[in-house]
Parts: C-alpha cells; sequence; structure tokens
C-alpha cells in the first residue's frame, strides 16, 4: 500500500510541474497591474475630451513607512523544577514566542536541570542508578499558549503596567537518565509588561513523561516553578 | 571561576546584548494618520479586555508606533500613548485622505501571504515524531518550507530536517490540497542495550501531500503525508512513513 501511495504522490508532484510553470508572477501577489493600467490609459485617451485649463495643484505625496511587527518574545528563565523521585532542583533555559492574535500565542522553550539522588540510592549507600551525565534533564517543548484575565498592576500611584495570565500546553521531548522521552507539557503564567519590549513572566508548569526507572513504568509529573524576563522584538 | 562558566557567562552576556539592542534602537519615522469617525478609542494594553483611558476627537491625528498581533500602538498629538485596535484603524485615513491599508489576518491572507510556521505531532517509520516547519511563499501556489523533527521510538531516537517545495493546488479554497518535494536528512540514535550500534546521519528525499483547512483569523490545520527514502551506506536504501497532523498560523 505504501509504495502505491509513493506513486500516486510522485505522479501527482509530476502532473502539477506544468501547472508551475503556468503561474506567471513568481514574486507574489502582483498580477498583470501594468497591463490593466495601460489599457486604462488607452481607453481614456480616446474617450476624454482635451483639458482646457491646467490645475495647479501639487498633489501632496505620501511616502508609508514600513510599520513595524512586534510580535516575537524572547527571553530567559530561572526556576526551580522539581523530577520525580529525584529531587528539585535548580533550572534554567531559553524561550521564544510569536504572538498570533491577543488571545493566541505560540512558544518554544529548551531548558535544563540536573537531578539529584533517589531516596533508594541515600538510603542504599553506595548504589548508583545514574551516571552523572545521565542525570542531566534537557528538554524542549513547543506549546500554545491562551491569554486570559488581562488586567493592570499597579505600582504605588503613578505606575501601571500591563498583565495577563495565560495557559499553557504542548508536546516535547525531554532527555533524562540516557533516553529522549516525549513529553506533555501544561501549565499557566502571569506575564507583566513594564514597558513595550519587556515583559516579566512567572510560570508554573507540569511536564509529564513515561518512566520505567524505578523499575515499573509509570507517569512522571515534574513540576516547574520559574521566574523569567523577555524581550518583545 | 573555570573557563567553562567564564564561556558559559559571556554567551549569557552576549545574548542579552542581543535581546536589548532592539529596546535601544534610534528615534525613527512614524506613519501620520487623520480619525474620521467622531472618535478613536485607545486602550491601555493590546487587547480587547484592556480598558479604554483617552480618546481621539474626529480629524486629529495620531503616529502609528508599531503593531502587536491585531493592536496598533499609536501617540496622539498631545504626547498619550495608547492602543487601537485593527477595526478601528481600518476607518483611519492618510494626510493625502486616501485610507489606511494593512495587512489584515483573515480569509483573503489565507490565500495569500508570505510566511507559515506551525506545529505537528505525528509519526514518523512508527515512532512518535513531534515536528515544527516554517515556509516562505513566492507566490499564492508555491511555497519554500523547512520542518524539523523529533522523533521517539522504541529502538530508536532522532532528528531529521527536511527543505523542499510546496506546490497549493486550490489556495483560495478552505480546504486547500498541496504537495510537497524536497530533500532531507537524518540522524539516527539507535536504543541498542546489547549490541552499541552507532550513531548515523543519513540524507534523505521526500515527496507527499496533504491538506490545509482554513479555521480563523490567522489559524489554519495542516495535515501531511511524506514518504521518505533514506539514502544508506549500505547495499539496501530505507524508507520511512511519515504522518502528521498540526495547528498552524500566517503571517
Amino acid at each position: 500500500m505504501e509504495t502505491g501511495l509513493r506513486i500516486l504522490f510522485l505522479s501527482a508532484v509530476l502532473a502539477a510541474l506544468p501547472g508551475c510553470a503556468s503561474v506567471r508572477s513568481w514574486f507574489h501577489h502582483r498580477p498583470a497591474a501594468n497591463a490593466e493600467a495601460q489599457a486604462a490609459d488607452q481607453a481614456q485617451d480616446e474617450t476624454t475630451p482635451p483639458r482646457v485649463i491646467e490645475p495647479e495643484v501639487a498633489r501632496r505625496k505620501i511616502t508609508v513607512p514600513k510599520i513595524r511587527s512586534r510580535n516575537v518574545e524572547m527571553g530567559l528563565y530561572y526556576g526551580e523544577l522539581s523530577i520525580e523521585d529525584f529531587g528539585s532542583h535548580p533550572v534554567y533555559g531559553v524561550t521564544a514566542a510569536y504572538h498570533i492574535t491577543e488571545d493566541f500565542f505560540f512558544q518554544a522553550e529548551l531548558g535544563r536541570s540536573k537531578a539529584g539522588r533517589t531516596s533508594f540510592e541515600t538510603l542504599g549507600g553506595n548504589v548508583q542508578l545514574l551516571t552523572e551525565d545521565e542525570r542531566r534533564f534537557t528538554y524542549y517543548d513547543l506549546s500554545l499558549g491562551y491569554n486570559f484575565l488581562p488586567g493592570e498592576a499597579f505600582l504605588g500611584r503613578g505606575v501601571a503596567m500591563t498583565s495577563a495570565f495565560y495557559l499553557l500546553g504542548g508536546i516535547g521531548g525531554t532527555d533524562f537518565a540516557g533516553d529522549t522521552k516525549f513529553t506533555v507539557n501544561f501549565g499557566a503564567g502571569y506575564r507583566v509588561v513594564p514597558a513595550d519590549w519587556l515583559a516579566v513572566h512567572i510560570t508554573v508548569q507540569d511536564r509529564v513523561f513515561q518512566s520505567s526507572l524505578l523499575g515499573t513504568a509509570k507517569l512522571t509529573n515534574n513540576l516547574e516553578a520559574r521566574i523569567g524576563a523577555t524581550v518583545f522584538f | 571561576m573555570s573557563a567553562r562558566a567564564r564561556a558559559g557567562a559571556l554567551t549569557g552576556l552576549a545574548l542579552l546584548v542581543m535581546l536589548l539592542a532592539p529596546a535601544l534602537s534610534a528615534a525613527r519615522e512614524y506613519l501620520q494618520v487623520f480619525v474620521t469617525q467622531p472618535y478613536l478609542e485607545l486602550h491601555t494594553g493590546p487587547g480587547r479586555g484592556y480598558p479604554v483611558f483617552h480618546v481621539v476627537p474626529r480629524d486629529a491625528s495620531v503616529d502609528v508606533l508599531f503593531r502587536r498581533t491585531d493592536w496598533f500602538k499609536v501617540r496622539t498629538e498631545h504626547g498619550v500613548e495608547g492602543w487601537a485596535s485593527q477595526g478601528d484603524m481600518l476607518k483611519t485615513v492618510l494626510a493625502d485622505g486616501s485610507t489606511f491599508k494593512f495587512d489584515l489576518g483573515d480569509r483573503a491572507g489565507f490565500t495569500s501571504h508570505r510566511y507559515e510556521m506551525g506545529i505537528f505531532a505525528g509519526q514518523y517509520g512508527g515512532a512518535t515524531l513531534i515536528s515544527a516547519f516554517g515556509s516562505v511563499s513566492f507566490n499564492p501556489q508555491l511555497a519554500l518550507e523547512g520542518s524539523v523533527g523529533n522523533y521517539l521510538g522504541k529502538f530508536s531516537n532522532g532528528v531529521t530536517g527536511d527543505i523542499g517545495f510546496a506546490h497549493v493546488l486550490a489556495p483560495e479554497a478552505r480546504w486547500s490540497p498541496f504537495l510537497t518535494i524536497g530533500l532531507g536528512l537524518v540522524h539516527i540514535e539507535p536504543k541498542a542495550t546489547l549490541v552499541q550500534a552507532a550513531d548515523r546521519t543519513e540524507q534523505t528525499a521526500y515527496v507527499g501531500g496533504g491538506v490545509r483547512y482554513y479555521l480563523t483569523r490567522r489559524f489554519f490545520l495542516r495535515a501531511e503525508y511524506k514518504a521518505h527514502f533514506i539514502f544508506t551506506k549500505r547495499n539496501e536504501n530505507e524508507d520511512a512513513d511519515e504522518w502528521k497532523l498540526g495547528f498552524a498560523f500566517f503571517f
């Protein structure tokens, strides 16, 4: 069946090739506007009578400067990650987000922490479940965020900063104990925007993946609380 | 301080400088638009939930500072700064009386736009796949696409990267099918417990197709199939099927 599919798609691509060749304007949205304008000019020459008075009005010419879009947010964060069975340890990472509408944004994160010792290792004396390298906990995720409860935060009398809560949910991978696991993440955060280009975040997230490190396969919940600063571009 | 820590600190500092650079950029020229409606409402933030704190009367002008999603940060003649919605800005005019035009995130934008981005979940050769893509459109039919993926399977994990062309067959349709063809690389990390198999990176080529479905605003769903041919250094080439479903947006 798969070979059949491949042949089907290959032949479909081949069939579409002449279609590509027929595309007249390769560089976007500029259909034969010039041709139309010329045709209109010619038509005007034939129908309108010659002008008696030439109006001496200087047309104001407007150059429209490009309006910058500042939808990209990038930054760093630092916090605490509780790795199930391995204790809580500092976590740090980078984050990048793209704001699509006032409600939704996409976010990518890359973070790193280090696992401690399980109680089994502590009690067992010289037992080592993992090597030092395997204790490194690295994750990445791609998430969708939803802003809700927009508001303002006030500092004393004179300063008002817009703020919002957001929900996060996404998928990613966690590299821990010598393997990368498919990870689902969800959480919520609070964002305060002191300036147009700066935002401060407080985020709590849970990273869930399946692990069978301690004998039985189970879903592990790895809770993370952190504070971060991001810059808008 | 170890050399590694120092390198880390330097990288951090360089990142910070890069992050702050745009915030310190020099003053620039702004577009001036005039209010034609009885008034223009200014909100405290870029969202419908933020309260209106100021109104700009008819015939007064505002400078458009920048845009965030569907909101414009504007400055009045008196120096008051606030956020005006896309819908209100559509009713303003430029100094020569022509209407203020800008790209809207709507169905027409779905047909013809410059960039697309999205994230996917799916399967790659039987393994779970997490993937992201971005594309640049030359015209409504033809786009250059790049995608990266991370697959996590029972026998191996790996990373894929593809670059190729997408041909959209009916860009104006809500359900719009497309075909793709391109080249890529795959990095395979086998999970061998008994025999230590080495990681390897192979070249690939793919052909595939899928469908986009316009949801609302700037969003669409994208379902895709790719047949990958993996050119190995052994006698026999391999192939892998990739199925994925994702959520994407254009801008």
